[in-house]
């Protein structure tokens, strides 16, 4: 049997889509090795005498790549010379979508966008409407959504925490930090009556008010887990394995993070203070007492550090709304701009009328109205960038990904590094691709 | 002018830039800008737009890599936070728009710039060399509405396969797509190259072939 040396020979295995596959390794070749543009040192261009030098396709079908993401490195011995991303396997337009579906109808595409913190998508969404409509949202629901959005970010964290350490080799964190996730779920479950993709936001507040037995279950969780965090850190902040696998890997600097645009912990870690949370404070964020967790290594290590610190924080916020979570209205009175109550659906012919129409139409900004709404959601900054003709469907919803900007990063971090910090990498930058592939 | 499309329930008022929105943010009042910017370069900017407290300011095509260069370097809008294209179909031309978001980290200030290119000339310079977060962004703006951006290292499509000939969100794009234009791979080894269940509901064989087209007389 021949020996197969590189890729290329395979090409009869991977005939499917050949001008895609062509493209890419034509862009492995032409780009640039990691040593001549950090570094500047001239890599010759002799002969690999010693067969050191192969191309190596991981993904998109690859369980450490967090989803559908696809690599194409070459690899020069075991480090990495260059690397190619490749994403789209999981692209279903939704943008595009989104210009065919009222406002409303749209939110429920937000869930499956990030669906590790559904709850936060689906705030953004409204808030961006609400935003280009100028609807006024009742303070208790604006509570409401900021404890739910901490709800989002801890199990975003907890599944990026649990399932970066089974890729690093512990498994038994995997299994508590899903405990916690269950924990959570019930408590969405309770709230909104799904468990995983939520959609319990509506534009001008919120679909239904929390139960005494949510807030019963919020309050617990939020006293309880404290504990259960700090004990995870006690077990990982001197974990000898852990650090070794993370200290000094992927290092970014602070300039370099803010030129490649990462966002959100990745952006943090490298010691740059932008917090949505506290750069355009939205909801009740400046009422509340937190910080915002900030290291300046900028390596895989200092972006564990900042996740599990805003972990903590997060429970801090959602004590302190607990406490003073305001009695009242849910939705706003509006029916021209939010839904009614059901109550009102059911005894009243205007509500009846009004809930149809809304279904029917929804808000209709004024036609030529603009207008961006970030929030930061537990992947950092995801922004609505919405434009209006004057209809109940949006003319141009531009969805600004937090996960999609990170991976960009991604490319640079991994060359120079060998294949096995790979995963590593990836589990840092704490991508998920249906929101980065839309 | 031809006929608009006619929406129901449409309320006729455009927007009010005097307006005062709730949800408005200091961070987006940039007024210092955008005067810094009308006085560097005359001309530049070529119009100013306000609503919900944001301002978009409108620059020419030709002094969009000054301006860039400007927000940069003296004015300190050093992160770029998104880059997206816009089809205004059927308005007023030029159709397409492509706009940026920046964010000034020191001063807390976003700022919004849109650059309006003709529909047989879509091409705009890119950014990459000032921003290197430009680079998917333009990748996807050139992916979704097919606007070129001049000088960009590596203009590949980001989520389409390269094997995919349209561009998607062109409104005159159908949202069901295009029957048969992304085959699906063979189900043996050997086989040939399945339909998606839509076109195979439409037709009896995939509209597409990796083979060049034959000229007329070679049939």
């Amino acid at each position: 049997m021949p020996p197969t040396t590189s890729y290329h020979d395979q090409e009869h295995i991977f005939s499917f889509w050949p001008r895609h596959n062509e493209t890419i390794l034509k862009r492995l070749e032409s780009k640039d090795a990691w040593l001549s543009t950090r570094r500047g040192i001239e890599v010759s261009r002799v002969e690999d005498a010693l067969e050191h030098e192969m191309t190596l396709n991981i993904g998109p079908q690859h369980p450490a790549t967090h989803g559908v993401l696809r690599c194409v490195v070459k690899l020069d011995g075991e480090r990495i010379e260059k690397c190619v991303l490749d994403i789209g396997y999981l692209h279903r337009g939704i943008e595009k979508l989104a210009e065919s579906k009222t406002y409303q109808e749209f939110m429920p595409y937000t869930d499956r966008m990030d669906y590790l913190a559904p709850y936060a998508n689906n705030v953004a969404w409204c808030m961006a409407v609400e935003k280009l409509a100028n609807i006024e949202v009742p303070e208790r629901a604006q509570w409401i959504r900021m404890i739910m959005c901490e709800l989002a970010r801890i199990s975003s964290h907890l599944l990026w925490l649990g399932v970066g350490l089974m890729d690093a080799g512990a498994v038994s964190v995997f299994l508590w930090t899903f405990q916690g996730r269950e924990d959570l779920y019930n408590i969405f479950d309770e709230v909104s009556g799904a468990r995983f993709t939520v959609s319990h936001s509506r534009i001008g507040g919120l679909a239904t008010d929390l139960s005494p037995k949510a807030i019963a279950m919020i309050r617990d969780f939020a006293t309880r887990y404290e504990n259960i965090v700090r004990g995870w850190q006690k077990l990982l902040n001197r974990n000898r394995i852990w650090i070794d696998r993370n200290r000094d890997v992927g290092i970014v600097s602070a300039d370099e993070a803010i030129a490649l645009g990462l966002t959100g912990p990745n952006l943090r870690g490298s010691g740059v203070p932008y917090d949505i949370r506290t750069f355009e404070p939205y909801l009740k964020y400046d009422e509340v007492d937190f910080i915002i967790p900030l290291r300046e290594e900028g390596d895989c290590l200092a972006r564990y550090h900042i996740r599990v610190e805003e972990m903590l924080e997060s429970l801090k916020i959602i004590r302190q709304c607990l406490d003073r979570l305001p009695e009242g209205p849910i939705r706003t009175d509006d029916a021209k701009k939010a839904y009614p109550s059901k109550n009102e659906v059911y005894y009243s012919m205007e509500g009846m009328i009004h809930d149809f129409m809304y279904t029917e139409t929804g808000v209709t900004p004024p036609k030529g109205a603009a207008s961006y709404h970030a929030i930061e959601s537990p992947k950092g900054e995801l922004g609505f960038y919405l434009e209006s003709d004057g209809t109940g469907c949006p003319w141009r919803a531009r969805i600004n990904a937090p996960s999609f900007t990170n991976l960009q990063g991604l490319e640079s971090m991994m060359e120079g590094h060998p294949v096995a910090d790979i995963v590593v990498l990836i589990g840092s930058i704490d991508p998920v691709m249906g929101e980065a592939d839309k | 002018m031809s006929e608009l499309l006619k929406f129901h329930f449409t309320p006729a008022d455009k927007a009010r830039p005097e307006e005062e929105n709730l949800h408005a943010q200091v961070s987006t009042d940039v007024t210092d800008v955008i005067k810094a910017l009308q006085e560097q370069f005359p001309g530049a900017v070529t119009d100013v737009s306000v609503y919900a407290g944001e301002h978009t300011v409108f620059v020419a095509r030709e002094n969009l890599l000054q301006v860039c260069t400007a927000l940069k370097e003296t004015l300190g809008f050093t992160y770029l936070v998104d880059l997206a294209g816009v089809d205004r179909f059927q308005e007023d031309a030029p159709r397409y728009e492509v706009y940026y978001c920046f964010v000034n980290l020191k001063a807390g200030k976003r700022l919004r710039i849109k650059v309006r290119v003709e529909e047989d000339d879509a091409v705009v310079p890119s950014i990459t060399g000032l921003f290197k977060a430009a680079d998917w962004n333009e990748r996807e703006c050139f992916d979704m509405l097919g606007i070129r951006f001049k000088g960009h290292p590596d203009l590949r499509r980001m989520y389409m396969p390269e094997d995919f000939e349209y561009y998607p969100q062109r409104k005159e794009f159908p949202l069901l797509g295009i029957p048969g234009s992304l085959p699906l791979p063979p189900r043996t080894p050997e086989g040939e190259l399945t339909l998606d269940p839509f076109a195979a509901a439409r037709s009896g064989s995939p509209v597409k072939s990796y083979q060049e087209p034959a000229a007329n007389d070679e049939k």
